[in-house]
């Protein structure tokens, strides 16, 4: 039998710490349920692994570059050390050191959080992934390298632990094996927060030493600040979408309804996701259609922070995350709008509607709201016609985590699916015990190395199997079937396994909006609004 | 009379110790919003919802359901529900050990009662006249014999799976043992003491009964043992994490169940103006150190934003 990877493991120097081999991860259900059906994860090169830290388990999700001299190994420690030292105190972190400080002081290492952490589970449990590992490593660190407990002390109360650059780097790449979905929070009896713990050690590494996977701090947040968005979209690129999308509504509907820009004091400003212009364009176009049907008083905003609501700040950086909330009220506070409405995204909604509540004060306390909770006013009051029939097919709900069980948005989006979609099925679990989609935290926009494979074979490997339980009835590639995510990233993480797995070739499985089905269903329009060829 | 200096000492020290615990969490800064759904004090929405269900909730005045709270994190410390639920096994140990610990904690008020009534010139016994009397003396022989019976049983059940538990085995301490076989210690001695020397638990009464009145009673070394483990351990708890039961009010009502909207001109957006005023120090080269944290929002963190304006 294998030996267990013990904590004290972190530090081990001898090569990789822990093996992802197929044969260990939790099968599939039909079609995949023969191993030789799962495309397996690339190895890094030699080179690679030269020049990247690969040592915790072969994946490099932050493509951290080893340091050249020993006297950089020290400096990295040093700064490390430096930053845990500003993550403890109150005024580099008063933004949550009060959870942080409950969830290092009290856990009782029950191991109750264990089965509720899809990563750790889908992985054949892999040692490394338990919610408690990181944890446990972060705690040990702090009672012997910043209390300084002395060496007997340490063994008594279990804190032996070795700091230098390996135990580093591996904490660094575990930091980007979690998701930040904190179902191990939902199930932990005393409230302890593996979740939050990785999210504080991510900021040691941005806030302190500037490391951070470069597809959420350069291409993210930096580039946002920078241009408008993550995606690079500048406002002037934001009109061309704009005219693109309006010829495509009045294409398929044709009906010339135009996308109201800059409208000074309309009741609400919508803000999407701007990866939905990019890669969804339906997404935003079934907006406008509804909104117009309905006679909403609405508008986008072409100002530098106004039409990306994505805040990648929120799963890695303080000072970034507080930088994109006060620069998306700036905007909505000189459109002189009423509300903010976010769109399908479902990050966006947690880092808007409930964590950035506590930064925005005096006049940037703009009422922030999600988009669902009108979508359901319009369909459940009949503000427009709609034909339940047009959507006749097998279909799913996937719960973005940060909708449900962070932001408490469960059952609007249902009551939506209830009335339009004959046969809506639900997965299980579902609602504030759903699991995520695998592309949680940031991962949905990571594609590093052999990053992207991790996230399709482990993380959203449970995500795959219910989706595939929940239509095995319906599994054969001739009947069409939907799985509405109403979220950005977890459609990109959903189109990445689809295709990673060729879930719509083997099982004609697609996916996308709520919105979509809304105007699929609407009797004002002519032809079926999905299409099953490009969804 | 060594043994009531000490009893007083170690007392006073677990106060104390359980006090700075309090403060230390209750004195940190309001944290961002970081709640987790369900939040038991949401009214209507049994699944899980949320006030951002409502359009317009804004518009509308907050209503919270404090007896749902309430009742919600009750049913949680009585019957360790989330156990029961997920980790059955489990719980068939750390729920007799705890429920032990909270019979015992029973048990010394009931003590306490008696030793109260007895310094009036109360009998406190099972032919006393009086039916409150009586039912002193019976709670406290029943608190008493079920805590030691229940504590041994879980505590003993606790520390066979910490020992052969792989999952557990792994993240097990000395210091964790410690605890526990302090515990059980606790437990054994007094349940040796009850069935040995003190069935009706006369002469524990009567220690806390000197206790009251500073005057040493008769105690023997059984009993003895039994109060110095005790208070030695009490003296100890708050400086360890066995006082989760003090998190766990903060880790539910202060941040899980925290979902106050911050309002205009509120006692809370106070706390929040005072907080952004501060000064942060991190490094990294997107953050300018000095700056307070009003200040670093404000900022870009990057020199060149000419490229936004194209």
């Amino acid at each position: 039998m294998k030996k267990k990877i013990t904590i004290k493991d972190i530090g081990r120097q001898d090569g990789q710490l822990a093996e992802i081999r197929p044969e260990d991860l939790v099968p599939l259900p039909y079609p995949y349920d023969q191993p030789v059906s799962q495309p397996g994860i690339r190895q890094m090169t030699a080179d690679q692994k030269k020049k990247f830290e690969t040592s915790l388990d072969g994946i490099s999700a932050i493509g951290l570059k080893r340091p050249e001299t020993r006297e950089e190994e020290e400096e990295f420690v040093t700064k490390f050390l430096s930053g845990l030292k500003k993550l403890l105190s109150k005024e580099n972190n008063w933004t949550f050191l009060q959870p942080l400080m409950l969830s290092l002081e009290n856990c009782a290492k029950c191991q109750n959080c264990s089965d509720a952490c899809p990563v750790y589970t889908e992985s054949g449990r892999q040692e490394i992934y338990r919610p408690t590992y990181r944890a446990e490593v972060l705690r040990r660190i702090i009672r012997r390298h910043l209390k300084k407990e002395n060496k007997l002390l340490a063994k008594f109360t279990g804190s032996d632990i070795d700091l230098d650059y390996t135990t580093i780097a591996r904490l660094a790449e575990l930091a980007y094996r979690c998701t930040l979905c904190r179902r191990c929070a939902q199930s932990c009896p005393i409230g302890v927060d593996n979740g939050l713990i990785t999210h504080e050690i991510r900021k040691i590494f941005s806030q302190e030493m500037g490391i951070a996977p470069k597809e959420i701090h350069e291409g993210g947040t930096v580039k946002q600040i920078r241009t408008g968005s993550s995606t690079g979209t500048t406002p002037k690129a934001l009109q061309s979408f704009i005219s693109f999308i309006e010829g495509e509504i009045e294409e398929k509907t044709g009906k010339p309804i135009k996308l109201p820009i800059d409208k000074m004091g309309a009741d609400v400003l919508l803000m999407h996701n701007t990866g939905e212009f990019i890669s969804w364009p339906e997404n935003v176009a079934a907006f406008a259609i509804i909104f117009d049907a309905a006679g909403i008083d609405w508008t986008l905003s072409s100002n530098l922070m106004g039409y990306d609501a994505v805040n990648y700040g929120v799963w890695y950086d303080d000072v970034q995350f507080s930088r994109i909330a006060v620069r998306h009220m700036q905007a909505a506070r000189d459109l002189k709008v009423n509300r903010v409405l976010v769109g399908e995204c479902g990050h966006a909604h947690k880092a808007m509607l409930v964590v950035a509540d506590r930064i925005l004060t005096g006049d940037l306390n703009i009422p922030r709201e999600s988009a669902i909770p009108l979508l359901e006013n319009i369909v459940l009051n009949d503000r427009i016609k709609l034909d339940a029939s047009r959507n006749n097919f097998p279909l799913t709900l996937h719960d973005p985590c940060n909708l449900v069980r962070l932001s408490g948005i469960v059952e609007p989006q249902r009551r939506i699916l209830r009335k339009i979609c004959p046969d809506f099925r639900e997965m299980e679990p579902h609602g504030v015990d759903n699991y995520c989609c695998g592309g949680g935290s940031g991962f949905a926009v990571m594609d590093s190395n052999n990053f992207s494979d991790w996230r399709s074979s482990v993380s959203g490997r449970m995500k795959l199997r219910q989706i595939l339980e929940v239509f095995q009835d319906v599994i054969s590639p001739d009947i069409h079937k939907y799985v509405c995510a109403p979220c950005s990233n977890c459609k990109g993480q959903i189109r990445d396994l689809f295709s990673y797995y060729k879930v719509s070739e083997k099982c004609s499985i697609h996916y996308g909006g709520l919105v979509e089905l809304i105007v699929n269903a609407m009797v004002d329009i002519k032809g079926p609004f999905i299409n099953w060829e490009t969804v | 009379m060594w043994l009531l200096l000490l009893t007083y000492a170690c007392l006073i020290i677990f106060v104390a110790g359980l006090g700075w615990r309090i403060y230390k969490y209750a004195s940190l800064p309001v944290h961002l919003r970081w709640e987790l759904y369900p939040v038991a004090h949401e009214i209507g929405k049994p699944y899980g919802g949320s006030y951002l269900e409502d359009e317009g909730w804004w518009r509308r005045p907050r209503k919270i359901n404090l007896l749902g709270e309430s009742t919600v994190f009750l049913r949680e410390i009585i019957f360790f529900r989330e156990y029961f639920r997920s980790n059955r096994r489990f719980w068939l140990f750390v729920y007799p050990f705890h429920l032990g610990l909270f019979l015992l904690v029973l048990w010394v008020v009931m003590l306490l009662i008696g030793a109260i009534l007895a310094l009036n010139g109360l009998t406190v016994s099972a032919i006393s006249a009086n039916l409150w009397l009586q039912m002193t003396f019976y709670l406290t022989l029943v608190s008493g014999i079920t805590a030691f019976i229940l504590g041994v049983f879980g505590t003993v059940g606790l520390l066979l799976k910490r020992s052969f538990d792989e999952d557990l085995r792994n993240y097990t301490a000395p210091i964790d043992y410690f605890n526990l076989l302090s515990i059980l210690l606790i437990f054994l001695t007094g349940l040796l003491f009850w069935t040995l020397e003190d069935m009706p638990f006369n002469a524990t009464r009567g220690f806390v009964q000197g206790l009251l009145s500073f005057k040493a009673a008769q105690v023997s070394p059984l009993m003895t043992a039994n109060i110095v483990l005790s208070v030695l351990f009490l003296a100890y708890m708050p400086f360890t994490r066995m006082v989760h039961y003090v998190a766990k009010y903060f880790t539910y009502h202060k941040i899980r169940w925290d979902d106050e909207p911050i309002s205009r001109g509120s006692k809370l957006e106070g706390k929040v103006r005072k907080l952004l005023a501060w000064h942060e120090s991190w490094s990294a080269p997107h953050i300018r150190p000095g700056e307070t944290w009003s200040e670093q929002a404000a900022g870009t963190g990057v020199a060149d934003t000419k490229e936004a304006s194209k």
